[in-house]
């Protein structure tokens, strides 16, 4: 399929060209997915499919124009690219739209960074069948006489890309990402019906923990929520569970993209150089990680990857600057996505500062919320446990923070450090759960 | 509104990827000859026949089950974005394929294909078998034709519309909204037209098909006052001809765009804790859709994971409350004339003067209930099975004037605007994200607050809607895409302005 891939990217550069656009990015990809749900001891859904994806940047007399179709026939495909370049061609002129220059190209590693799963073709119906029942037997095994429904699944996919530009870059990836994915709900009091899940994603089928073990974490967060109830407004510490962690990070990571940047948009960006955040936080994006999620040799632009300290014990060192921003800004570009986000753990695990800490929220999940990049304002619902006396308490429920992120990282006290559990590993964003101090969380 | 489902978490890579809708399309190639009515576009176009439909269907049912279905989808997407002041990126999408789809009680196989051709239909057929064991049926021996009613008549196809014509949309909104204030430092605005043509053809004898037009025009400002930055936007969607968007409407939205960031600059985060809300008219029955909607859905109900599993023909709120979802309004982002499965549009009473009339049903959950479908069954695209999901989701108008309802809250938040929301269906805990608000004090609307997460309880919330005015209006705001297991579909609301008597709003120390 390889060679099928490099054929058509190839036609596809050589036919864009000749519809008159000077030159062009394609992106080819081919995959497939299988995926496989059961409930009550029986398949609920069994799904297989194949796609294709053609995706075309026309650069035509200083315009830009991006192009997808799932149609690669040769001759839709030749009408499809001179429509394309006819109609990007009526666009306004930017000249700052263009391949990067090549240079940026050179250097890519050589590295095996543990994509493809070997075992994936041998993979058989009853591998996943076998996999998706036992987990679904774990959950209500762990849920007992509390379950009033437990769903689980698995999906894996496979997929092969080619990346191919008109001044020099060509690059081919080939992954496998295997996801396995359980939820129990349990009876509460009254109307209340508590359900919680666990997941796990990876690039080998071997790095999924056992199933027996997510079934039984799913059962046990959903009991974990039994009797949720709000308390009054108070300001606490809270720990961010590893897991979620992403989720309200994100709001911080929007400010750092070149186009947040350029457009005026981003609260850091005039920040680079200086203390954002406490000397806590440290985020490393690392492409490198064997297996990782987010592990590549070259971004969407061709760009080499590179491993950069974006914060470094709280000053921020560097941007997400795609090539077209980075020519807008008139900065150097680095990548405009990030790969493996990673935050180093620290020293205690989260049993340990719950202790410390006497009282405060355990946060294990996050509802609605967002975020505002251009200040920094965020608000958002949580769910967890409160914790008292330094001991776990009850389940919260229908509670709030809100805060500013400019505020809130520099009250970033503490890293956990769990070793059977921190960083999350499931994720593209390997982090530690975290612990702030100061925080309102709204209640009654 | 994303909802937490057990499947969410595949959303990343896929949604990922979908960044940008493209569509080019000018003429050559495509169908823009074709009249928007015209019956047989699939036939036409992909020369596929009843013949061949019965042979797939077979496949599908050759290790029996209950029924099975074909969607057949071409989607015609283009977006063009303004950024400081020139149109200078399109992008355009072109999505083709069919879903074969067999059904054993609750049990569903699916398959897809991109390819129209014989050989990969029977494969895609093959797969959904997998899901049966017993012996094979065969579909129906004729195709009969499905006659809707048209929420969304198009008199031009949007694929008709030259990009030459959209151009001067873009850039008048650009240049008045940086003429209206002199705060005012960017502007970016996006255009996106969409094209949906579908046909549903079932191993029961139904043929249907259907136009989905979808177009958005969205202005974003960003404005800057003694060094300090806010940005806001408005934007307009729905199942709309690009003939909508006049001079008129794109002055009012800049309007709107502009006026909303300046009054930013004033704006707080409102003090923490419980207290009385006014949800003001429109977009806010985003709650409707979080805190009722989705628990509605009748998928969560039969398998007894939704808080309101068993509060049908209950009484759950006054009797001045009445809620509907309703896929018949005219040229509302989340009408649908007929649904994914082949049921058409119409309009169902969820919450009938306070008592619990009725859940959304597609096929599957229908036949669980022994009822009929409400027409709820929607997908994403032929990549996707059906699962029960809602259209329009609105609180029918009540007797009280506005401004009684916000001196009944005495001290509290008035919601103005939300740009998100999220269920936990299991508890029925919902959250809103409202982007613009005021503070209620001493019964009237005082400071303009932002940013600000917004809690509640479902059932607790619906009891406790103590007002309803009689200022009903739809909500005509773009980007209702709703989010369950993974799978996005349009949707809208509309709302009184009503009040809750109580909500934790997620403010900052008071």
């Amino acid at each position: 399929m390889k060679q099928e891939l490099y054929d058509l990217a190839e036609w596809v550069v050589k036919t864009t060209r000749a519809a008159g656009a000077g030159d062009c990015r394609v992106s080819l990809q081919s995959g497939r997915t299988v995926t496989i749900g059961y409930r009550e001891r029986k398949p609920e859904n069994i799904q297989e499919s194949s796609t294709k994806a053609l995706l075309v940047e026309v650069f035509a007399n200083n315009r830009y124009s991006l192009q997808r179709t799932s149609d690669v026939r040769r001759d839709a495909l030749k009408v499809f690219l001179q429509n394309a370049v006819a109609m990007t061609k009526l666009l306004a002129e930017d000249p700052l739209r263009t391949l990067p220059d090549p240079k940026y190209y050179q250097g890519r590693a050589a590295a095996d960074i543990g994509l493809l799963d070997p075992g994936y073709k041998a993979l058989t119906p009853e591998d996943r069948h076998g996999y998706v029942r036992t987990l679904e037997d774990a959950c209500l095994a762990k849920a007992g006489s509390k379950v009033i429904s437990a769903q689980a699944s698995v999906n894996d996919n496979y997929s092969e890309s080619v990346l191919m530009t008109c001044n020099g870059f060509d690059g081919y990836t080939e992954r496998t990402v295997f996801s396995a994915h359980a939820e129990v709900t349990v009876k509460d009091e009254g109307d209340r019906r508590p359900s919680e899940y666990a997941f796990a994603q990876a690039a080998k089928r071997n790095s999924l923990p056992e199933p027996e073990d997510l079934g039984s974490e799913a059962a046990r967060r959903a009991l974990d929520m039994l009797g949720g109830k709000k308390i009054k407004t108070e300001t606490l510490p809270i720990i961010i569970e590893n897991r979620v962690v992403p989720r309200f990070g994100d709001g911080f990571m929007q400010a750092m993209f070149g186009r947040a940047i350029q457009q005026k948009q981003s609260f850091l960006a005039d920040k680079k150089g200086q203390k954002i955040a406490s000397p806590i936080m440290t985020v490393i994006d690392d492409p490198f990680i064997p297996g990782g999620l987010g592990s590549r040799l070259f971004d969407g632009d061709g760009i080499t990857a590179k491993k950069r300290v974006m914060i470094d014990a709280g000053v921020l060192k560097d941007f997400y600057i795609d090539w077209y921003y980075s020519r807008k800004l008139g900065w150097a570009p680095t990548s405009g996505s990030p790969s493996n986000v990673v935050m180093p753990p620290g020293q205690r695990s989260v049993n340990e500062i719950i202790k410390d800490l006497g009282r405060g929220i355990f946060v294990a999940g996050f509802i609605g919320g967002n975020s505002n990049s251009t200040t920094g304002d965020t608000s958002i619902g949580i769910t967890g446990r409160l914790f008292d006396k330094g001991e776990l308490s009850h389940a919260v429920s229908e509670m709030n923070i809100a805060d500013n992120h400019l505020k809130i990282w520099s009250r970033l006290a503490e890293a956990a450090n769990d070793p059977a559990n921190d960083p999350f590993l499931y994720s593209a964003q390997r982090v530690p759960s975290l612990v702030f101090t100061d925080v309102v969380v709204a209640g009654i | 509104m994303k909802e937490i489902s057990r499947r969410s978490f595949l959303k990343t890579g896929a949604a990922a990827a979908a960044t940008f809708a493209v569509p080019s399309v000018l003429t050559e190639g495509w169908p823009v000859l074709a009249r928007p009515e015209e019956a047989g576009y699939f036939e036409r176009e992909f020369g596929v026949t009843d013949a061949l439909y019965r042979k797939i269907l077979a496949e599908a049912l050759g290790k029996g089950g209950d029924f099975a279905d074909l969607y057949f989808e071409h989607t015609i997407s283009n977006a063009l974005v303004l950024e400081d002041g020139k149109v200078n990126r399109a992008a355009g999408e072109i999505d083709l394929g069919v879903g074969i789809r067999t059904v054993k009680g609750e049990q569903v196989g699916y398959g897809f294909t991109q390819e129209l051709t014989e050989k990969s239909m029977l494969a895609a057929a093959g797969t959904a078998a997998t899901i049966a064991d017993t012996k094979a049926r065969g579909p129906a021996g004729r195709f009969v034709k499905l006659e809707t009613q048209n929420a969304y008549p198009l008199k031009t196809l949007l694929t008709a519309v030259p990009l030459e014509s959209k151009l001067p949309l873009l850039q008048t909104a650009n240049e008045k909204c940086f003429a209206l204030n002199p705060l005012v430092i960017k502007v970016s605005v996006l255009f996106q037209d969409q094209q949906k043509r579908i046909m549903i053809v079932t191993s029961g004898g139904v043929k249907a098909e259907d136009l989905q037009p979808n177009t958005v025009l969205a202005i974003l400002v960003v404005a800057e006052k003694n060094g300090r930055r806010e940005r806001s936007w408005w934007s307009i969607g729905g199942r709309q001809g690009f003939a909508y968007f006049t001079p008129s409407l794109v002055d009012d939205m800049c309007r709107k765009a502009v006026g909303r960031t300046v009054l930013l600059f004033d704006a707080l985060q409102p003090p923490a804790g419980e207290m009385p809300v006014v949800l003001g008219p429109g977009i806010t029955g985003i709650l409707l859709h979080e805190a009722i909607g989705h628990g509605l859905e009748a998928d969560f109900n039969w398998k007894k994971t939704s808080t309101y599993c068993t509060m049908l023909g209950k009484k759950v709120a006054e009797p001045f409350v009445t809620v509907i979802d309703d896929g018949t309004v005219p040229n509302l982002a989340g009408s649908i004339n007929v649904d994914d499965e082949g049921t058409p549009g119409q309009k169902t009473v969820l919450i009938d003067k306070g008592v619990l009339a009725s859940y959304m049903h597609d096929n599957i959950s229908a036949r669980n209930y022994k009822l009929a479908s409400t027409g709820n069954g929607r997908r994403q695209s032929y990549q996707n099975y059906v699962i029960p999901r809602m259209r329009n989701t609105y609180m029918l108008a009540g007797p009280a004037a506005p401004a009684d309802v916000v001196k009944a809250a005495g001290k509290g938040l008035y919601v103005q605007d939300v740009s998100n929301g999220e269920v936990k269906i299991g508890e029925g805990d919902f959250a809103f994200y409202v982007s613009q608000g005021r503070i209620i004090e001493n019964g009237k609307l005082g400071a303009p607050v932002k940013d600000v997460n917004i809690m509640g309880n479902g059932p607790k919330m619906l009891a406790n809607i103590t007002m309803v005015a009689n200022d009903f209006e739809f909500c005509l705001q773009a980007g209702g895409n709703c989010g369950k297991y993974g799978q996005q579909v349009l949707v809208s609301f509309g709302q009184p302005t009503c009040l809750v008597k109580s909500l934790t709003v997620g403010g900052v120390k008071g």
